[in-house]
Parts: C-alpha cells; sequence; structure tokens
C-alpha cells in the first residue's frame, strides 16, 4: 500500500477556550493502493480536509499513524511534502502568473526537470482544454479554470500519493469529464490518488474504492458497488409535482419518501416496481403529478442514507406530520 | 533538489506574484520620503544643518522600515488569509529556504524607493554624505531586521490584528520614533521604549553611515539590530515549520 492512514485522530483546540474542543477525526483508518483512485465523501465540517492536510503533513495527528510508501510521514513531514503533491481545497490566488508560469514553477518546485515538466504541463493544458488560458495572468482566471490549473500544479510532476481536495468545484460538465479522465490517468501511471468530493455521483463513475466520513469519523468503506450492496434492490420513484399541489401520501410500499419542493422521492424494493409504476400512473392521471420516473439506487442514495442529515426523512416522520 | 535551485525557483515565483505590487510600493515610498523632506520643513522656521541631516537621512530610514514593517506584514497576512502561504508550505522545500527567497524579493523591492529617498534628501537640502564603507551592510540590515520582523508579525498574530497594527506602526515610525529628530525630545517613557525597540538603532545606523561627521556610529544599533533580526527570523522560520 502506498498511502496507509491508521487511527488516525486529531481535536483542535483553541488557546482561548477552554473545553474538549472540536473532534475533526476520530480513529480514522484506510489505505490506498499505487493505481488507485480513493473517494472521501462527507458533509462540509465531516473532517475531510483535516484527513488529507494531515496526510500532507500541514496539520499534525494527536494520534495514529501516516505511512507513505512504509514510511513514517508524521515524523518526517519533509518527506511527505516530497512524496505527496496536494490541489488545497481552497482557490489558490496566482495573481500574477500565468498558467504557463504556475504550473511549470510548481513542477519544477516539487523537483521535475525542466524539459519533462515543460512536456507534461503542454499535455495537461491540452488534456484538460486549456489552451486559451495558457498567458492569461492568474487574477483573470475564472474560478473553474482556476480549479483546473490548481489540478494540473498537482499533477504535472505528482507524488507517490496525489491528493485532490474537491477538484471538480465550479468546473464545467465538459471539463469536469476531461478531468477525470485526468485524475484516472494519474492513477494509470502508478500514484496512489486520494480525493475529496461532494459530487457523489460522480465519484461512483471514477473511484475505485471510498470512504463516507461524518462528524470526523469512518462510518462506511468500500468500494461503490460493496457501498450500494444494502440498496442493490432498490429503486427510486421520483415524482414531479403539478404546481400547487402538495406531495401526495406515500403508498404502503414505499421504504422511504422524501418531499423536496415540486419532487418527491419515494424510494421502493424492486419487487414493488409493478404496483409502484400503477400508483405513480393513478396519480399522473389524477392530476397530482406531472410525470415520474422509474431508476435503480445510486451512491447518493447509500451516502444520504448513511450520512442522513435533512434531506433524509424517514417514512415515519412524513407520515407523522400528515396525521398532525 | 538542492537549496539553492529551490531558492532561484522561489524567488522567480515571488517576484512574478509581487511585480504587480512593486509601482505601487514604489510610489508610497517616494511620497513617505517627499513628506519628509519637503512637508516637514514647513513645520520649522529655520532649518539648521543638524535638522538637515537629521530629514535627509530620516527619509531613507522611514522608507525601509515603513516596507518591512507595514507593507510586508499588510502582504503576507493576505497571503495567510488566502491560503496561497499554506500552499507554498505543502510544496517540497525546507522552510528557511521559503523564507529566505521571500525576504530577498522583498529588499529588491525596497531597493527604488530608497534610492530615490536619499536622492531627494540630498537634493532638497543640498547636502553631500559623508558615506561610510559600512554602509551597505548597514542598510542591508536594516531592511533584512524589519522585513523579517514584519513577517514575523504577519506569521504569529491573527491576519486582522497584524493588518491593524501595522497602521498603528506608521503613526509611530512617522511621529513618535527618533528618526526624524534626536531621541532626547521624546517623553522619557518613550525613550525607555525605544531603548528595547530596533526602530532607533535603525535611525543610528543610517544615520552614521551616511552622515559619520555629525552622527558618530558604535557597534552596539548594529549588534541590537542583528539580534532582532536572528529573533524574527527565528519566529517566522518556527511558525512557517509548525504543523497546526
Amino acid at each position: 500500500m502506498l498511502l496507509e492512514i491508521e487511527r488516525i485522530t486529531k481535536t483542535y483546540r483553541s488557546p482561548l477556550r477552554r473545553g474538549p474542543g472540536t473532534r475533526a477525526n476520530a480513529d480514522v483508518s484506510l489505505s490506498v493502493d499505487a493505481g488507485q483512485v480513493y473517494g472521501l465523501l462527507g458533509h462540509n465540517g465531516a473532517g475531510k480536509t483535516t484527513l488529507v492536510n494531515q496526510v500532507v503533513g500541514l496539520i499534525r495527528p494527536d494520534a495514529g499513524t501516516i505511512r507513505v510508501a512504509g514510511r513514517d510521514a508524521v515524523a518526517d513531514p519533509s518527506f511527505a511534502r516530497q512524496a505527496c503533491s496536494l490541489q488545497p481545497q481552497a482557490q489558490l490566488p496566482i495573481d500574477g502568473l500565468t498558467p504557463r508560469q504556475a504550473i511549470e514553477l510548481v513542477g519544477r518546485l516539487r523537483g521535475g526537470r525542466a524539459a519533462d515538466v515543460r512536456m507534461r504541463r503542454d499535455r495537461l493544458v491540452a488534456a484538460l482544454d486549456l489552451g486559451q488560458w495558457l498567458d492569461t495572468d492568474g487574477a483573470r482566471l475564472s474560478g473553474g479554470v482556476k480549479r483546473l490549473v490548481s489540478f494540473a500544479m498537482a499533477a504535472v510532476s505528482p507524488g507517490l500519493v496525489v491528493v485532490l481536495d474537491e477538484p471538480t468545484n465550479d468546473v464545467d460538465p465538459v471539463r469536469r469529464r476531461l478531468l477525470w479522465a485526468e485524475v484516472r490517468q494519474l492513477a494509470g501511471e502508478g500514484a496512489a490518488v486520494l480525493l475529496v468530493t461532494h459530487n457523489v455521483l460522480e465519484a461512483e463513475r471514477s473511484v475505485d474504492r471510498l470512504a463516507i466520513l461524518t462528524e470526523g469519523r469512518l462510518i462506511a468503506e468500500g468500494t461503490p458497488a460493496e457501498l450500494k450492496t444494502g440498496l442493490a434492490a432498490d429503486l427510486h420513484l421520483e415524482l414531479v409535482l403539478e404546481p400547487g399541489f402538495p406531495p401526495p401520501s406515500p403508498a404502503a410500499f414505499v421504504a422511504r419518501y422524501r418531499p423536496n419542493g415540486s419532487r418527491a422521492v419515494a424510494t421502493i424494493p424492486a419487487a414493488a416496481a409493478g404496483p409502484a409504476v400503477a400508483w405513480a400512473e393513478q396519480l399522473r392521471r389524477s392530476g397530482v403529478i406531472e410525470e415520474f420516473s422509474l431508476t435503480p439506487a445510486t451512491l447518493e442514495d447509500v451516502y444520504v442514507q448513511l450520512v442522513g442529515g435533512p434531506a433524509a426523512h424517514s417514512i415515519r416522520e412524513v407520515r407523522d406530520d400528515r396525521a398532525a | 533538489m538542492t537549496a539553492l535551485r529551490s531558492y532561484r525557483l522561489l524567488v522567480h515565483w515571488q517576484i512574478l506574484r509581487l511585480k504587480g505590487f512593486v509601482p505601487l510600493a514604489i510610489v508610497v515610498q517616494a511620497l513617505f520620503a517627499l513628506g519628509i523632506v519637503a512637508g516637514y520643513p514647513l513645520l520649522f522656521p529655520a532649518l539648521d544643518r543638524q535638522t538637515m541631516l537629521f530629514l535627509a537621512t530620516g527619509a531613507p530610514a522611514i522608507t525601509l522600515i515603513t516596507m518591512g514593517l507595514v507593507a510586508v506584514p499588510q502582504v503576507v497576512s493576505q497571503a495567510r488569509t488566502q491560503g496561497s502561504l499554506e500552499y507554498m508550505r505543502t510544496l517540497p522545500v525546507p522552510r528557511m529556504v521559503f523564507l529566505l527567497a521571500d525576504l530577498s524579493v522583498w529588499l529588491v523591492i525596497v531597493l527604488p524607493g530608497l534610492v530615490f529617498a536619499l536622492w531627494v534628501g540630498a537634493a532638497r537640502f543640498d547636502l553631500a554624505f559623508e558615506v561610510s564603507l559600512l554602509v551597505v551592510p548597514a542598510f542591508l540590515l536594516v531592511a533584512l531586521t524589519s522585513t523579517a520582523v514584519g513577517y514575523a508579525m504577519a506569521c504569529v498574530l491573527p491576519p486582522m490584528i497584524a493588518v491593524l497594527l501595522t497602521q498603528v506602526m506608521v503613526v509611530f515610525v512617522m511621529l513618535f520614533s527618533p528618526l526624524n529628530f534626536p531621541s532626547e525630545r521624546l517623553p522619557g517613557w518613550l525613550q525607555s521604549i525605544h531603548e528595547v525597540l530596533p526602530i532607533e538603532a535603525m535611525g543610528e545606523v543610517i544615520r552614521g553611515t551616511l552622515a559619520g561627521g555629525s552622527f558618530p556610529i558604535s557597534a552596539s544599533p548594529f549588534l541590537m539590530l542583528a539580534a532582532w533580526c536572528a529573533g524574527g527570523l527565528g519566529i517566522a522560520y518556527l511558525t512557517l515549520r509548525r504543523r497546526a
């Protein structure tokens, strides 16, 4: 394993405030192999960025070990910086530098030979379709282009481990695909890629394994298929409501129900597909809904189910609301 | 990768990052210098040679000190707020090399304003400086100490507080530091404060190396500046190394 994170715990304590502090990571373990893209999912504040910043040596864990290629990265942060390249979560200000200069200088600061770095930079710029901004001052780049440049800075002289913290934010849908292809390419070249994202649906298609963090704890880990196992037989019935109509009461076979504005999503067992279509068709004919669609469960459903949150009402709560 | 190679690349990076700031820095320094050599004389009915020397040497001193204690902490605090300082810390570069590269760029940035301040003072009062051989190390020490202390300020203090402190610093350096006038004119308590702070020593080494005939110089301000410089560098280095 190229990256081994074992039982990492980190609590932020303010020197000005007494008390237990904020627990950002609690007993988190995971490992990423060469050639693997590993996704980290979780709400805002779940501890994802804290975890990856410990890998690159910006934050020191309170307990636990991080090994990169077998070496203790906590004890030797300068080795960690050499071995890991990072695309930070924060938008990187490169005012004064053009993408051409920023990517090349970082590539060489990471130890790359000038000619190799230039060749790789040009390949990345072409692959991400950034050519038209290559000589534009960083101050004048849009958020999405800056994000892609920041990715190229992490990928131009990649470490053994490449840490990408929300690389697809602000990126347009077409370039997002190009970006995912480059992420796979990094892994294909032998890097271990640790990737933080909120985009569960994209992650499902592009990561080999993933972990879900909530409140600093790792609550699920595995391949996308493994994580979906419990839900594999579930289907999603999405109802688009007629304007002005309240969401209909869920039918008896509905396992979970999430009304949300002009839509309502019902999770149903696969066996109930027939009755579900009949129910939805009847709602449509009676003018309660405009249309409906029936799709298999996604990783996002696993995520919402595991992490919970305001979007995940249980069917009991919805029914109780109606009773009241 | 050798430290020298990293240093060269970091200097290149910082020059590109700060190049837009350079014209602004020159204009601000020039205004400071003009304010001192053209504005301050308006306060006096007549100028004696001693006063002229104080103003002509005070102008370069103030341009150097305000860049180090005001501009540097402002720019470094901004880099901290924007996350670019933290990003640079993720690169595989020794912390000391990073710090030295950044300080070198600042030393170059302050140079044009300094030259202007020297020239405008000498021209306005029609003075010929009695330049000592120590002038280069003296100016280098003043510039390095003020930038190192400014850098340390920005590394240690929360960005908002650091920027606020730089505003206080402008008034303190311009009006309440013995750079344009002898320290005897300050109230006793402020004199005692200046015995500990490096600003008076900065003024002394600049006056002593530009006008040694009127302002004899001793080793003690050099030693004091060396101590402050080492302290500033040490604190900045330790905070850059520190892991949260």
